[in-house]
Formats: structure tokens, C-alpha cells, sequence
């Protein structure tokens, strides 16, 4: 589990979202699980049924139900029955809690059943890899919690994981790497637990000790 | 006694009023059918990546859009017949009718797309959805439900717009009671029962889109 921190408008969200090409790269060379991403001529919807994403702000479907927002991907991008979707789905949404609201819409949950749902749709796709951009960030300070539980959960199953987060609390605890990014730049990476007691560079040092401050 | 209101015309000449009526409804529902598939189309032309397509789009739209309706249905009237395929009043006027309202469905349509936020085509793609299954299952269904009322003005508009068939012999109520009108010299009561059996198709569609507009008012996402 890699986490990506620094403060904002550091290019966070947009070294993650150049994972899946959502952004798009305009130069240079990313290659992810040996696919040369940076190439136009790969079959990208194909590269992008391995890579999960969950956004700030859910980006659930609004006019789908809870487990139709599930089931959509896996029937159409990879083949699967409506039946077979539906199980899958429903042992999602019992794995991130919300098994009961199975038939309800998206805005009749609360947040954090919001996002929740959101990492059951990515985890439904049975990706190598899930992609966090600042999942926390819109949700009420009493609903982080139960996310985070979730996230964590996955991180000691062995999913690969890289996270953009403002949760330091969360990021030395479960994650193995840590990358420092400043104005589109990494500045320092490695492993967890030593970015956070002996951060070698000065920005690194600035940015926690303002952190840990306020 | 031309200028008397005489009601018994309706009865005297009610197989050519109801004829007409109906050839009204025919023209305006095939009309609409045919505008919103095309305008869908033209819509997702003019949003798609896809430079040529675009282009595309926003001639048709901004073309028609801005000629008027009498000449878009002359040009399947008189223009289509002069390259040696002839067509009738009723088929001129409802295919006239057809394209020149296409290109203001697609107009609300394409404004509809654009008003879903990015963040749902992003997450869609994301999970390996085409284009098109995208636009097919999440952006459209939700662009049509805010676009609803804009297109059902549209249509009230079709509905209106038909009386156009009338000026190329296409069999519709303002055509027949053209006719009735000779024969009986009482333009008032023809032209006064005319435009009831017109507001019997409009007003239930403008009531619609006023509850459309309340209850996309009150719902909230």
C-alpha cells in the first residue's frame, strides 16, 4: 500500500489519476503492470477493468440503485451473467456494510454508506490494483472512521492499493510507502515508517511538522 | 350570413374535421419520434471527441435551425420530387417537420449531457465502460430526465408547427379546414373549432411539462 501526501495543488490527484489515464499524459512514460500507459494504441478500456477508482466525491450514479451501481461494469465490460453480478455484488456490499440497502437509491444513503459503496463497486471488478483519491475528504468528520476500517480491511487481505490522503494518522499505520510530493514534483519516498519519524528532506519536515501543529 | 358563429358546421363537416385531426396527430407523433432519435444523434455528435462528427453536428444545428420551417418542408416538397423521388404532402411536411425540430431537441439534449457532471462519464470510464456504453446507461439517462421539460415545449411547438402541412397539401386539420372554410364562408366558427381541436393536443402536453418542471424542481439529487 503506497499513500501519496503533500499539500494541495502538489499534483496528488493527478499522479494517481495518470494511473488509469484519466488524466491524460501529455509526455513522458508510465508504465503500469507492464502496460506502457504514455502508448494511445492500447486497448485502454481494457487496461482500466484491473484498476479501480474511488473519487473524493463518490461519483456514484444517482439515478441507478445501490446495487445496480454495482452490477453495470461487471455485466457489460467484463461479460459476466446478471445473476453472477448480483451475487458478486451482494458479497461486496455485505463485506463494506451495507448488504441491507441493497435496493435503495445513492441519496438515501449517508456519506460514509456513500463511499462505501463506491469501494464495493471498484472492489466488484476484481481489480490488481485500487486507487483512493482523498476518500475522505467530503465525508463528515464521525463518518471517516468507518471508511478508513474498510480500507484497512483491504490493505491486510494484500490488496494493492495507492491512496491520496490527508490522514497522516491512517497513512503511517497501515501503509508500506510513502510519497512526498511538492509542486508536481516527488520530493521523498520510502517506506513508511521512517518518512514519518526521520523525513530526510526539509519541505518533508516543514509539511508534517505544520501537520502534527495544528 | 358570413361572420355568424354557426356550430352545426362541425357536425355538417365533422368527417373532414376529424380526418384532418388525425392526420394532425400522425404527422406530429411520427414527426416526434423521428426528431428525437435524430436529435439524440445530433446531440452526441456535437459532444463526441471525434472532430469530423462534431463539425457535422454543428452545421445541421446551426443551419436549420436558422432557416425557416416553409422552406425546409418546400425542399422535400419541391426540391426532393425535382431529382426524380416524388413525395407527398404528408410525407414532405412530416419529414420537414421531423429535421427542423431535431435540431432544437438535439440543442436541449446536448446541453442536458453537459449539464451531468464529469465526475460520472470519469467514473464510468474508469471502470472500463466505452464511450458509448457510457453515454448509453449513465450520461443520456440522466441528461433526458433535466432535459425533459425544454423537450416538451419542443413538442408542443411539433404539435403547432404541423398546421405547416396545411401549405403543401398534406391532409392536416388546417388543410381540410381551409376547405370547410370555402365551402361554408364562415371562416370564424371553421378557425374557432380549429384551434379547440388543436389546444385538445397542446394543452395536455404543456400541463405535463409544467409537472415535469415542478417535480425535477422539488426532487433533488
Amino acid at each position: 500500500m503506497v499513500v501519496i501526501i503533500g499539500p494541495s495543488g502538489s499534483g496528488k490527484s493527478t499522479l494517481l489519476r495518470c494511473i488509469n489515464r484519466l488524466e491524460k499524459i501529455s509526455s513522458g512514460e508510465l508504465y503500469v503492470n507492464g502496460t506502457a500507459l504514455h502508448d494511445k494504441k492500447i486497448d485502454i478500456n481494457r487496461f482500466r477493468r484491473e484498476i479501480g477508482i474511488v473519487f473524493q466525491h463518490f461519483n456514484l450514479y444517482p439515478h441507478k440503485t445501490v446495487i445496480d451501481n454495482i452490477v453495470l461494469a461487471p455485466v457489460k465490460v467484463l461479460g459476466l451473467s446478471k445473476e453472477e453480478a448480483a451475487e458478486r455484488a451482494t458479497s461486496y456490499l455485505s463485506r463494506v456494510g451495507i448488504a441491507d440497502k441493497a435496493s435503495s437509491y445513492p441519496s438515501q444513503l449517508s456519506g460514509g454508506q456513500q463511499q462505501r459503496l463506491a469501494i464495493a463497486r471498484g472492489l466488484a471488478m476484481h481489480p490488481k490494483i485500487m486507487l483512493f483519491d482523498e476518500p475522505t475528504s467530503a465525508l463528515d468528520p464521525e463518518m471517516i472512521g468507518e471508511v478508513l476500517d474498510v480500507m484497512r480491511s483491504l490493505a491486510y487481505d494484500g490488496m494493492t492499493m495507492v491512496i491520496v490522503t490527508h490522514e497522516m494518522g491512517f497513512a503511517r499505520e497501515v501503509a508500506d510507502r510513502v510519497v512526498f510530493m511538492d509542486n508536481g514534483q516527488i520530493i521523498e519516498e520510502g517506506p513508511a515508517a521512517s518518512f514519518f519519524d526521520h523525513p530526510r528532506e526539509e519541505r518533508a519536515r516543514t509539511f508534517l511538522s505544520r501537520l502534527i501543529h495544528h | 350570413m358570413p361572420g355568424k358563429f354557426d356550430i352545426h358546421v362541425l357536425f355538417n363537416h365533422w368527417d373532414r374535421f376529424a380526418e384532418g385531426f388525425i392526420h394532425t396527430i400522425e404527422a406530429s407523433v411520427l414527426a416526434l419520434i423521428g426528431s428525437f432519435v435524430l436529435g439524440v444523434i445530433i446531440a452526441v455528435m456535437r459532444i463526441s471527441p471525434i472532430r469530423v462528427l462534431n463539425v457535422i453536428g454543428t452545421v445541421y444545428v446551426e443551419f436549420i435551425r436558422n432557416i425557416p420551417l416553409l422552406l425546409v418542408v418546400f425542399f422535400f416538397f419541391l426540391g426532393i420530387p425535382s431529382l426524380g423521388l416524388p413525395l407527398d404532402g404528408f410525407t414532405s411536411g412530416t419529414l420537414g417537420l421531423m429535421v427542423y425540430t431535431a435540431s432544437f431537441i438535439a440543442e436541449a439534449i446536448r446541453a442536458g449531457i453537459q449539464s451531468v457532471p464529469t465526475g460520472q462519464t470519469e467514473a464510468a470510464r474508469a471502470t472500463g465502460l466505452s464511450y458509448i456504453q457510457t453515454m448509453l446507461h449513465i450520461v443520456l439517462p440522466q441528461a433526458i430526465k433535466i432535459v425533459l421539460p425544454a423537450i416538451g415545449n419542443q413538442f408542443i411547438n411539433l404539435v403547432k408547427n404541423s398546421s405547416i402541412l396545411a401549405v403543401v397539401t398534406g391532409m392536416d386539420l388546417m388543410y381540410y379546414a381551409d376547405l370547410i372554410n370555402s365551402d361554408t364562408f364562415l371562416p370564424l366558427t371553421v378557425y374557432t373549432i380549429v384551434a379547440v381541436f388543436y389546444l385538445v393536443l397542446t394543452l395536455p402536453l404543456s400541463f405535463a411539462v409544467h409537472y415535469m418542471e415542478r417535480r425535477f424542481r422539488s426532487a433533488d439529487r
